[in-house]
């Protein structure tokens, strides 16, 4: 139901425009997938540099080790050791998660799946982009002034991550990148929002979007509305630290002033709670897409779907409570939170119903966006239950902050969004780049992380029930952990194999760029409106709109002709 | 290889830890508290349902994965999951979490609790510790011979409580500088030490011996460091050690010292 009709100008010739600055929804979307992995390598650098200093406390740190501390040998010291694991976090959700499900997902899908041309405001698309590398530069920048980058945590609670426990610059420039980075993706979040509501093809109707738009419209109303207030906090605490201002502070090290620190924790749950959602819904809509797309059948429940993944959205905004139950708040605010909490696990239910209801008796084909797709109803499957223990008080009181917590929240936001990410890779890259990557290599793949991940997040969720507390430079400090080193030499194993499985995921990519097989208009054979296009898309994506006259998921129906077993969303759904 | 050496040096000397089965190993410390078990209880009974439904959620994928793969059925069945067939399962489904996860789990746990966890002791017969945390130790203290806080005759330690067996014990805690946590693993309780709030934590211990206190929140470069020890007493153990300690604060304390007085009133 376009609103206004979006014209087609030439196609740009310079290098600058076409690639650098540019206006154009694919290219934007392509610049944040390499944005992405290009940060995706150095948190997860970063992440093995703490699983190392957690299994072999005291041994330097291989290859490069000596090169990075040489005062100590090459092994890590403690201060760097939570520089690491706060950049850790902070890289992970904010410069990789975001910029590929989000930017690279959210701004080459949307427009191509409901049949725009490009998105609503194409020039507040590009300042988005350029505006996320601003804060990446300013956040990298952090990390080499006088006292290293922040070191408080990415959640850096006030009074830690004020002139009180972080002196140095690095911690002011760090929450100066996260607001920067805000801007950039709530102008982003309204793009998404915008061009979703007024630029859909004429007939296409809520639902009759892919639950892809769906994951990715519910995401940027997310992220639209709570970002600012993650802004808001930063600002805040950015006064604080340069201002003067006494926002956080209090107790006897804050020399004058009777702030609250805690009043960070509540603007920041409001944020953080619906932000884990806001990782997770574009990665739970091309999953529930993909599974109907490989299974020849249509999505079980799609408007179910749909409507439970709006009423979990809705549901994130009033539970961000249980990030503080250990904070002694009213008995009452910490019964509701539970509650409240506690009926996620309905809509939850609803949609993993679907997606087994969508893979029951189907004609499944194993390929690669396939397997990675069943891969996250398996590791969504053990991140959601593994969330009942946090959402209950009781057991909370014990598990808060320990490797329990860091299992679950990986299970959740790390694995889950990374193999949704890479299904996403996967089906896409023909449109994307016009190139198929090898399906050999992608399994390979696949099978080396997912045997890495589980064998992380299960031992952490294994040394968390055993009592072990989270960012410990050396947990080995404590008797009653000695006996889990050996989960944790196991944990880290299995990081490095992780790590190492990326390789074949790279060494793949970048063959397909350069010298991968040519794709087919087509070659999943789905009817989305993308694969009604050449591949790679074409400039302004459709020389003319089309026109929706059926269901993103008509596969597999009987009453087709012979030897076909989809349709196009632009043909009229066939009868029996 | 040099990182396996180092792995072993650290456990070489504590034989019973290197020949630990699996299941010993992720097995938590062992509970010395009075009320610990039914934070157990309701985690084994949450862990029997995740096992429950996470096996359901197997049999979707791996069972499904087998029986319609392309090779044993050509032909996929053309449905849209809106028959009613479809929802009724899809209800069933909804209701048996609804009512084994979440009305059981929420209502135990509010019961624990409203009756327990947040059922403060009062009286006389309490044990009062205030505990005002700081990068990177825990400072203690207990009232003294007359049972009030913040007076002259105090007993303050530093990462050393001492507390006797079965008696209702209520740690006042607050901090100095950054947020901390007050983590007892062996009690599996833990409870935020704020600049600027005073937080409350309630335990009864069962079991004597000594035991690890821990900081839990993030709050600084020697976080992991912030190490404090609990020695549980029998009554008579602790009777007379604080008498000694007592007598011992009367004489070592120095009045003159305005940090000395850090503590507060005490307010049920
Ligand atoms: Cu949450
Ligand atoms: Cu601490």
């Amino acid at each position: 139901m376009a609103f206004y009709e979006q014209h087609i100008h030439e196609a740009p010739k310079t290098f600058l425009k076409k690639y650098v600055f540019s206006f154009d929804h694919k290219v934007i979307g392509k610049q944040f997938l390499w944005y992405g992995i290009f940060f995706l390598g150095i948190g997860g650098i970063m992440a093995l540099m703490i699983r190392w200093a957690l299994a072999f406390p005291g041994v330097a740190f291989p290859v490069f080790g000596n090169f990075l501390f040489p005062e100590t040998g090459g092994v890590i010291p403690p201060d760097t050791y939570s520089m690491l694991f706060t950049l850790h976090g902070t890289i992970m959700i904010f410069y990789a998660i975001t910029p590929i499900l989000i930017g690279c997902f959210g701004n080459f899908c949307i427009p191509l799946m409901i049949g725009a041309r490009d998105m609503a405001f194409p020039s507040a698309n590009m300042l988005s982009f350029w505006i996320a590398v601003l804060s990446g530069a300013v956040l990298l920048a952090s990390l080499f002034t006088p006292l290293g980058g922040a070191a408080g945590g990415w959640t850096s609670y006030p009074t830690l991550s004020t002139l009180i426990g972080s002196p140095g610059v690095g911690q002011t420039l760090w929450t100066l990148a996260i607001f920067i980075l805000g801007v950039s993706s709530t102008m982003g979040a309204i793009n998404y929002i915008t061009t979703v509501i007024t630029l859909r093809a004429p007939g296409m109707g809520y639902f009759d979007m892919p639950l892809t738009v769906w994951g990715l419209w519910l995401t940027a109303i997310l992220n639209a509305i709570f970002l600012p207030v993650l802004g808001a906090g930063c600002l805040l605490l950015i006064f604080d630290r340069v201002f003067g201002t006494h926002f956080f502070l209090a107790g006897a090290a804050a020399t004058s002033g009777n702030g609250d620190p805690i009043l960070f924790q509540h603007v920041f749950w409001i944020f953080g709670h619906p932000e884990v959602y806001i990782l997770i819904l574009p990665a739970w809509g091309i999953v529930s897409d993909l599974l109907s797309f490989f299974s020849r059948k249509p999505a079980f429940g799609a408007k179910a779907t749909a409507l439970s993944m709006t009423s979990i959205t809705i549901l994130s905004t009033l539970v961000y409570g249980h990030h503080m139950f250990t904070t002694s708040m009213s008995p009452l605010l910490t019964q509701s939170f539970m509650t409240l909490t506690m009926t996620i696990s309905i809509p939850s239910t609803v949609f993993f119903f679907n997606w087994l209801g969508t893979i029951w008796r189907g004609s499944i084909r194993f390929d690669s966006p396939m397997l990675f797709s069943l891969g996250v109803v398996f590791v969504f499957g053990l991140g959601g239950l593994t969330g009942l223990y946090l959402g209950t008080v009781t057991t909370d009181l014990y598990l808060h902050d320990t490797y329990f917590v860091v299992g679950h929240f990986h299970y959740t936001m790390a694995a889950s969004v990374l193999l949704g990410g890479f299904a996403g890779i996967y089906f896409w890259m023909p449109k994307m780049f016009g190139v198929m990557m090898n399906e050999a290599i992608a399994k390979v793949h696949f099978w080396i992380t997912m045997l890495g991940l589980n064998g992380v997040f299960m031992g952490m969720l294994f040394v968390g029930y055993g009592g072990m507390h989270r960012r410990l430079y050396n947990p080995f400090w404590y008797d009653f952990l000695q006996k889990l080193i050996p989960i944790n030499t196991f944990i880290t194993w299995s990081a490095i194999l992780m790590g190492f499985g990326q390789f074949f995921f790279l060494y793949n990519f970048i063959h397909a760029l350069l010298k991968g097989k040519k794709a087919e208009d087509n070659p999943w054979n789905v009817g989305t409106l993308e694969w009604t296009i050449p591949s790679p898309a074409p400039n302004y994506n459709f020389k003319d709109i089309p026109v929706v006259k059926c269901g993103p998921h008509e596969l597999g129906n009987p009453a087709l002709p012979e030897g076909r077993d989809f349709q196009y969303q632009t043909e009229e759904l066939v009868k029996a | 290889m040099l990182f396996f050496d180092s792995a072993k040096a650290a456990t070489t000397d504590l034989d019973p830890v290197q020949q630990m089965s699996f299941w010993d190993r992720i097995q938590p410390p062992v509970d010395i508290s009075a009320n610990g078990h039914k934070i157990m209880d309701l985690f084994n009974y949450t862990t029997f349902m995740v096992i429950f439904f996470f096996i359901l959620v197997c049999i979707g994928i791996f069972g499904f994965s087998y029986f319609y793969s392309h090779k044993r059925n050509k032909k996929p069945y053309y449905t849209y999951g809106n028959k009613k067939s479809h929802k009724n399962v899809g209800l069933a489904f909804g209701m048996a979490v609804f009512i084994l996860i979440d009305c059981a789990i929420t209502i135990q746990s509010n019961n624990d609790l409203v009756n327990t966890f947040f059922n403060f002791p009062k009286g006389e017969e309490v044990v009062r510790i205030q505990v005002m945390a700081q990068q990177w130790l825990w400072n203690i203290r207990y009232p003294g011979a007359d049972n009030v806080f913040n007076t002259d005759d105090d007993v303050v330690t530093i990462n050393d409580l001492r507390l006797p067996i079965d008696k209702k014990v209520v740690v006042q805690m607050t901090s100095k500088d950054v947020i901390h946590s007050f983590y007892l693993p062996n009690v599996r309780q833990k409870r935020d030490a704020m600049p600027g709030r005073l937080s409350r934590i309630w335990f009864e211990l069962k079991k004597t011996g000594e035991f690890d206190i821990a900081c839990a929140e993030m709050c600084g470069t020697h976080h992991y460091i912030m190490k404090g020890k609990m020695i549980v007493y029998t009554q008579d153990e602790y009777d007379s050690w604080v008498k000694q300690a007592n007598q011992v604060a009367l004489s070592a304390n120095d009045t003159e010292d305005p940090d000395l007085y850090w503590g507060w009133k005490w307010e049920e």
